[in-house]
């Protein structure tokens, strides 16, 4: 296991490091001057000079990746072109935001869609069966920024039932400090705190409901999938012929095998859902990473961009690892296969 | 007697039009036997071990005139009767034993769901105790004496004898009164199938376990077994003693088996033919009608259209309208 751990961490310091280079790459090759590309200070002024010498400028491309390196450990990774906000501030207030709608739904997504998936799997080509399939095959049919428009128009213009965008009412006046709009009531202690945290829930439910169709159909059909071939496997039938129940059967055979192959693809569900966030953030104007660099991009705002990659993508390699790391641990045939031995 | 199964015929919907994969079989097993049922495969062996034991689906249509289980009748039970008999008085081993072990689990967590509640006392911490003792002792029993090291392996860290041992601990948790035992040595070299036949003849012989074997093969069958019930493409073709049905075979399939034996091929001039049956098992979508083995049977005449009716005499019990071997009964 040891072994294991060592070769996924290396893993990921040599694929964190290569993002470090293509986020300082991307400084050159973007148009305009390198010092301004990565720092977001403009020649005219005053603090260009200076910026140029403690970023080395002169001193060879070598040097300047140290430098680079080391504004990027000290939290400097620049100032937005656009409104002079320092880039790393703005990721921390704003990453608790992204954070806290996609995590939602992905608790959502699960609660859901593992339940309904083994619903589907027990009652196999039965009404349940193909009403739950179907339903989960729309679902997933649907795109993302169609179906969010739709439910706007519907749900919060048509019915009025919840606000159209935003976190929360803005006449709470919560000043953000995580950027997670519960934590920052919590955090700030307002007057009317329960008022504050019912707007702020009301404001969360459709970008939450939305955000978390899509990962929920998947798991759905994955569930079922990987359910219907473990209930066919030689070991469900021993536990049956030990005379423990159904219910055992399930709970203890049937579920942590299954669980075993969906854990597998949630690595590639999580990448799925931060591209689903930003468009949710963007349509119901979020103050989150994704629709800050969404802005970024169409204004090229160079240090946003660079800056907001470098996070996304270490996000999602961070989460890729951690899920393969608590793969092994948690499942002794993979470990097998990973390196022959225990 | 233990297991009575009499007229058993279970039949399966195909596209063709519902099938008798087993028809009108009959199996009696008494007190402290070991049975063996021996056929090919695809002859519907596994077929009725997995009805005994309830694991047939609802596309499988199970019919009988009797299959009772001591004073139960195993084909109208409630599920909550039906797990106070299987895992209880009924176990079962499978062939290829490790794929019945759940890949996630050590071995000590599935032995000790093999021991049931009923037989622990006191609190909870008391009964945890007590399970991993128990599960001790069953290692012990089937001759695994590192037991430290044992529980805390998984299934693909066995052996196919080992893990075998292990189903064979999990089954006698509660000592049975009937273990059904379908090709539990298949997979395994012969020395290997030595170690699990004396096991099992151990355990028949401590508790009196009755034991239904279940063999593709006649020459791999446990020495003690008393009783034999010959199957062909769902047809129970003849059963009886072990000795008698062996030395005198009324049923020309049973003739035919023996004449492939390696003990009967010693006998025959070197070189000559082995005397097969003529052809090759029956597909399940053109049965032949009547008896089953009519178009491969050396002694079929025109009457074998008829299914044969399951005649007894004495011991001894065949489905032929021409039985072999009877002139010195007569």
């Amino acid at each position: 296991m040891s072994r294991y751990l060592l070769r996924q961490l290396s893993l990921l310091l040599v694929t964190l490091w290569l993002l470090t280079l293509l986020a300082f790459s991307l400084g050159h090759w973007f148009s305009g001057d390198f010092i301004t590309n990565t720092s977001g200070i403009f020649p005219e002024d005053i603090r260009f000079a200076e910026t140029a010498e403690a970023r080395a400028a002169e001193a060879g491309i070598v040097n300047q990746y140290t430098a680079y390196l080391g504004h990027l450990f000290r939290g400097d990774w620049g100032l937005s072109l656009l409104d002079g906000e320092p880039v790393f501030e703005q990721i921390a207030l704003r990453f608790g935001a992204t954070l806290e709608i996609a995590l939602i739904a992905f608790v959502i997504a699960i609660v859901l869609g593992i339940p309904l998936g083994v619903l589907a799997a027990l009652y196999f080509r039965k009404a349940v069966d193909h009403t739950i399939l179907t339903i989960s095959l729309s679902g997933y049919s649907i795109p993302v920024f169609w179906f969010a428009q739709i439910a706007i128009l519907i749900i919060a213009i048509q019915w009025g039932l919840v606000p159209i965008a935003g976190q929360i009412n803005p006449l709470y006046e919560i000043t953000p400090r995580s950027g997670s709009i519960i934590l920052d009531i919590l955090l700030e202690q307002p007057e009317h705190m329960t008022e504050a945290l019912h707007s702020a829930f009301l404001h969360m439910i459709l970008p939450v409901c939305i955000l978390a169709i899509m990962p929920m159909m998947l798991i759905i059909r994955l569930m079922r999938n990987s359910m219907l071939d473990v209930l066919s496997q030689n070991y469900i039938t021993s536990g049956y012929a030990k005379g423990l129940s159904i219910a055992r059967v399930l709970w203890n055979h049937a579920l942590p095998n299954a669980m075993q192959h969906v854990m597998r693809q949630i690595g590639a569900l999580i990448s799925l859902l931060i591209t689903n966030t930003m468009i949710i953030e963007v349509i119901f104007s979020w103050p989150g990473l994704g629709s800050w660099l969404v802005r970024s991009i169409y204004e090229r705002d160079y240090p946003v961009i660079q800056g907001g990659l470098l996070v996304i993508s270490a996000v999602i390699l961070l989460i890729t690892i951690a899920l393969n790391i608590f793969h092994a641990w948690r499942y002794p045939q993979v470990r097998k296969d990973l390196y022959g031995a225990n | 007697m233990l297991l009575d199964i009499r007229n058993l015929t279970i039949a399966k919907d195909t596209p063709t039009g519902r099938v008798n994969v087993l028809e009108r079989v009959n199996l009696q097993i008494n007190e402290g036997e070991i049975h063996t049922l021996v056929g090919e495969s695809g002859s519907g062996k596994s077929l009725i071990a997995r009805a005994i034991m309830g694991f047939l689906s609802d596309s499988w249509h199970i019919q009988a005139d009797r299959l009772w289980f001591e004073e139960h009748d195993l084909l109208n039970l409630t599920a909550k009767q039906r797990r106070a008999i299987i895992g209880v008085d009924i176990a079962m081993i499978f062939q290829d034993a490790k794929s019945y072990l759940d890949p996630n689990l050590t071995i000590s967590e599935q032995l000790q769901e093999a021991v049931l509640d009923q037989d622990l006392t006191g609190g909870f911490l008391a009964r945890r105790k007590q399970r991993k003792e128990r599960v001790v002792q069953l290692l012990h029993r089937v001759g695994i004496k590192e037991h430290s090291n044992m529980l805390e392996s998984y299934p693909h860290e066995l052996s196919e004898g080992a893990a075998q041992k292990i189903m064979i601990a999990s089954a006698i948790a509660h000592r049975p009164k009937l273990l059904i035992a379908d090709e539990p040595t298949s997979t395994m070299e012969p020395a290997t199938r030595q170690q699990i036949y004396r096991l099992l003849a151990q355990f028949h012989a401590r508790y009196g376990m009755s034991i239904l074997l279940i063999s593709q093969d006649l020459g791999a069958i446990m020495k003690e077994t008393e009783r034999l019930t010959m199957i062909y493409s769902g047809q129970v073709m003849e059963s009886g003693n072990t000795r008698e049905l062996l030395d005198q075979p009324h049923h020309p399939y049973t003739e035919a088996l023996l004449n492939t034996s390696l003990y009967r091929q010693a006998q025959r001039p070197p070189r000559s033919r082995l005397p097969t049956l003529a052809g090759t098992e029956p597909s399940m979508q053109h049965l032949p009608i009547g008896c089953r083995l009519g178009p491969r049977c050396a002694y079929a005449r025109p009457k074998c259209v008829q299914t044969p009716g399951f005649s007894k005499k004495r011991d001894r019990g065949f489905a032929c309208h021409y039985p072999l071997n009877l002139e010195d009964d007569a």
